[in-house]
């Protein structure tokens, strides 16, 4: 079996998935991603288009969301500062992993 | 079917409270959560807290469990012959089962009800894999065959652990920590629930002559001292067709020659650059003739890189 490309995402931040894709996936409910939106904890690539499209990357950080709130009972009012941090902490990796390529390419 | 004592798990007694339970499994998946600790192995140390709490957690299960009587973790056991009939479908096989995969049916059969089971839809898992490819294969784009083993409902609706197999296209411009999904590509789902999903995280092998930054290849390439004092063009490696590098007169160790968009493909814009770091080399161990000609060298020249010196 192999794969067709439709099968395929890119999670980054240059490709978009609809908000639909994003309840579909991430394991959040549509009332739990508004309120991220609400919170400006997930914004839109566009917020003034008519059918909102987010960057495929958020998915990774709201993946990880949905198994925190899973496995740690988590309330919903403490969701969008936990997406903040997870999205603070994902930069920071990058930032730390890239700082160390330009060290080793130095 | 392997026995698992959830108790110990947890590093709770057998008659430990609901609490005592709730307490004991926080404080470890603080430790062990994926998305939290980096301990290589915590992802399958948490898996294992997580089905012992999923378990112990809800009364009905924890009084199931609790039936199966106590053994010792990796013992083989085989369920009472009364505690199929309380706990499962009449018709359910306790063979190749894992304890995981027992109870996450009973779970299902609790929250559908175990006759009308086998009507609900049920999607499938999502599965997360890493996966190792060479510089080459993210250059060109590859196909991959991808191997792991899912959890699947059977007819009766337990779930069972069966290989999954197939080729997947890693496409051409994926970069080193470049994450894809593959749609539909996880577990079947059972009674017309949607197939679930597989994340692919992509890392790149160490290559033999390349560095990655980003879209940016580094290479380094020796040179001979006259290569490097009389310039020279020399061919070196791309990860498409060799090139010819042309070296300017008076070059030094460490310089960088950027070869324009022979880097990394990008999707969105062009390829990223090759860099060239040269590193002059040295004979280790001159002939006589060579001798000769760097001593004339040594005693006609006037160059002094120490000249800053005081």
């Amino acid at each position: 079996m192999e794969l067709d490309s439709n099968t395929l995402l890119w999670l980054d931040e240059h490709h978009e998935i609809s908000l639909d894709d994003l309840r579909d996936l991430s394991g959040l409910t549509l009332d739990e991603l508004n309120y991220l939106i609400e919170h400006g904890a997930l914004t839109p690539s566009d917020a003034s288009r008519q059918s909102w499209l987010f960057s495929s990357q958020h998915l990774v950080s709201l993946r990880s969301l949905s198994r925190l709130k899973v496995d740690f009972d988590l309330e919903s009012e403490v969701l969008p500062l936990m997406l903040c941090l997870i999205d603070r902490i994902h930069n920071l990796e990058l930032l730390l992993e890239k700082s160390n390529v330009k060290i080793s390419n130095q | 079917m392997k026995f698992k004592d959830y108790y110990n798990i947890l590093g709770v007694s057998r008659d430990a409270s609901v609490d005592e339970i709730k307490k004991a499994y926080k404080k470890l998946a603080h430790q062990y959560h994926p998305d939290i600790s980096k301990d290589p192995s915590g992802e399958e140390k948490f898996k294992e807290i997580g089905e012992a709490y999923s378990t112990l957690k809800d009364s009905e299960k924890r009084a199931a469990y609790d039936q199966l009587g106590s053994h010792s973790s990796g013992q083989d056991f085989t369920p009472p012959p009364n505690w199929r009939q309380h706990f499962t479908q009449e018709n359910a096989s306790f063979d190749d089962l894992d304890l995981s995969d027992l109870f996450a049916g009973f779970s299902r059969n609790q929250a559908h009800g175990r006759h009308s089971a086998n009507k609900h839809p049920i999607p499938g898992q999502d599965y997360e894999l890493s996966i190792n490819i060479s510089l080459e294969e993210a250059f060109h784009g590859s196909t991959m065959d991808l191997h792991f083993e899912v959890q699947e409902y059977d007819t009766n609706g337990q779930l069972k652990r069966v290989p999954h197999a197939f080729k997947a296209r890693i496409p051409k411009g994926v970069t080193n920590g470049q994450k894809l999904l593959l749609r539909g590509k996880g577990g079947k789902g059972f009674n017309g629930g949607p197939d679930g999903h597989l994340y692919l995280n992509i890392n790149f092998k160490p290559h033999k002559y390349f560095r990655v930054n980003d879209y940016d290849l580094f290479i380094e390439v020796p040179i001979t001292p006259w290569e490097a004092i009389l310039g020279a063009t020399i061919k070196i490696p791309t990860l498409d067709n060799p090139i010819n590098l042309k070296i300017p007169p008076g070059s030094d160790s460490g310089q960088r020659l950027r070869i324009s968009k022979r880097g990394m493909p990008r999707k969105q814009a062009d390829s990223g650059d090759l860099f060239a770091i040269l590193q002059i080399h040295v004979p280790k161990n001159p002939n006589e003739k060579e001798k000769a000609l760097i001593n004339e060298l040594a005693n006609a020249s006037t160059f002094n890189p120490r000249s800053d010196f005081d």
